[in-house]
């Protein structure tokens, strides 16, 4: 039961003079504020999130100066739950999940994708302490991992079942909004979503058809989740001392050029490049899935050539990795240049102990580890020692 | 239910101002009569009246009256109504209610807000992907009469 509405003329549009029917400058409000109003309503349908207001911080630069704090998060694989426990861990969120890490860095080393099923949740997630951060002089930075550039590849070998379902709730909202947006005159018609896209694959289960369609619109370079989220990745990122990079960096990769890497895969996700390097993300040596420094074993760490490698870039000391689960949890590998961070928190992978590494001025390396009575089934990866903070042990 | 005509606003609205936050005493969605009987009540009020008529005014526009017709529209109104006058730090943070009487419509309704078909979309649609276009599906998703390591 709407109200009557009487059409009164311009003034109170904010649109030109003309018919009902004459199109509006572009940057007449109203549309835009349906615009926003639709992606608002999508978002909040999606994740239940609502973002601060925009706009979101400027692109991360690929080196920073040493920092009072700096928390480092290895891979989180879709789980929501286990992420959060880590950041409330390290004091980066409080009860709310607001961020409460003043001006502390968060640095989150990739692979957020697959495994889990709130691999959005998660990205919205970090999207909105990213911005809650920037306004106390915090930072938070995301980090591609090898599962990410696999699934914008259409590599779907590690997706979970209800990672389909999440993208396919989002396909259908996102729809609707597009649709919506399409209603109003004066907003540009968005894009069909699935352009491009076939509408079956063989030898599919029919079932995930439609899930797997909406995960490729997502997140195929110039998707809206690859343009909104990851293309706002690094690949590699430098502060201060500490090197932070998925797999591992070699050599040839500081000879590339680390600010180079950082702008062809982001160009590649936004479309601005048809192509990244293999021998950059997805060969066994490449930086994304690199396993020589992070052997659970440390002495079978090539620590020559992760020295060759730190040598090459100015100022850089260690390497902080994730990309290969560590069962005992986090630990340095050669002389600690070598931290490993991936603690393969997921319930999709071997739901690990949430930790976290803790670089500061005033206490250096720190590992902050859960309170083990959280775990009951854990106690064969209980450390020995205390709660909360441990220095990072030396194995090699 | 009609407008309240008198509340017209003869000089046009300038874009800067009507992003300005303003100091709202309304903490739940108001409904369209409370929008109104609001708007007479703190006619007083220079800021809330100028956001209560903008908002109002801004239903009134033509390009969104495709959006306010159709099953869910009375809901749409609400919702945008709610939005533009958030001056949450989360815009859109304080319509939890309206927001979600919008989805159940949209839920129950699907063809709510239709798809518009042009002609340019159909002649996109007669283009057929390359018959390259592959994924790598996980195990669990492939068919069980194709051996799961084909890559399809």
């Amino acid at each position: 039961m709407s109200p009557v509405v009487l059409i009164r003329g311009v003034a109170g549009c904010w649109s030109p003079v003309g018919s009902r029917r004459s199109p509006q400058l572009p940057n007449s409000p109203l549309p835009n504020l349906v615009s926003s109003f639709v992606d608002t309503f999508v978002d909040f349908s999606v994740t239940g999130i609502f973002l601060p207001n925009p706009p979101s911080p400027p692109f991360s630069k690929t080196s920073y100066p040493s920092h009072d704090r700096l928390i480092a998060v290895g891979d989180l694989h879709g789980d929501l739950l286990k992420s959060k426990q880590a950041l409330r861990l390290a004091g980066l969120i409080d009860s709310q999940d607001r961020w409460s890490g003043g001006s502390s860095t968060l640095v989150q080393v990739g692979d957020v994708l697959d495994r889990g099923g709130q691999e959005l949740k998660i990205l919205y997630f970090l999207e909105k302490l990213k911005r809650q951060a920037v306004k106390v002089g915090g930072n938070v930075i995301t980090m591609n991992g090898n599962h990410e550039i696999m699934n914008i590849d259409r590599n779907f070998f590690c997706v979970h079942p209800s990672g389909l379902d999440e993208f396919q709730n989002w396909a259908g909202w996102f729809s609707t909004g597009n649709n919506m947006k399409q209603l109003c005159d004066g907003l540009q018609k968005p894009k069909d979503l699935y352009d491009g896209i076939p509408s079956t694959f063989p030898g599919i289960k029919q079932q995930y058809m439609n899930g797997f369609r909406a995960r490729i619109a997502a997140l195929r370079p110039q998707g809206p989740i690859a343009t909104r989220f990851l293309s706002k990745n690094l690949t590699v990122l430098v502060v201060g001392e500490s090197v932070f990079v998925h797999g591992g960096i070699l050599p040839e990769h500081v000879d590339y050029g680390l600010e180079r890497i950082n702008e062809d895969v982001r160009d590649w996700i936004t479309g601005s490049r048809e192509t990244v390097s293999s021998d950059l993300v997805r060969t066994r040596n490449s930086l994304l899935w690199l396993r020589k420094f992070s052997n659970e074993t440390a002495e079978d760490c090539d620590c020559s050539l992760l020295e060759h490698a730190l040598s090459t870039i100015p100022g850089a000391r260690r390497m902080i990795m994730g990309h290969t689960i560590q069962r005992g949890g986090i630990n340095g590998a050669c002389n600690n240049r070598a931290i490993r961070i991936d603690v393969g928190m997921s319930q999709g992978c071997i739901n690990g102990l949430p930790e976290v590494l803790e670089i500061s001025e005033d206490s250096g390396l720190r590992i902050l580890t859960s309170n083990p009575s959280d775990h009951q089934n854990r106690h064969d990866l209980l450390i020995p020692e205390q709660h909360g903070p441990r220095e990072v042990e030396v194995q090699a | 239910m009609g407008q309240d005509q008198s509340k017209a606003v003869d000089s046009p609205a300038d874009p800067k101002t009507e992003e300005s936050s303003s100091p709202s005493a309304h903490n739940s969605p108001p409904s369209m009569e409370s929008l109104l009987a609001e708007a007479t009540a703190f006619g007083n009020e220079d800021a809330n009246a100028s956001l209560e008529a903008k908002a109002q005014k801004a239903l009134e526009c033509p390009c969104i009256q495709n959006l306010r017709s159709g099953p869910c529209g009375s809901q749409f109104s609400a919702a945008f109504l709610c939005f533009l006058k958030s001056t949450a730090e989360e815009k859109g943070s304080d319509c939890v209610q309206p927001f979600v009487a919008l989805q159940s419509c949209i839920q129950t309704n699907p063809n709510a807000f239709p798809k518009e078909v042009l002609e340019n979309d159909e002649a996109e649609t007669q283009e057929k992907p390359s018959e390259d276009y592959k994924i790598i599906p996980p195990r669990w998703a492939v068919e069980p009469t194709t051996s799961p390591k084909t890559k399809l």
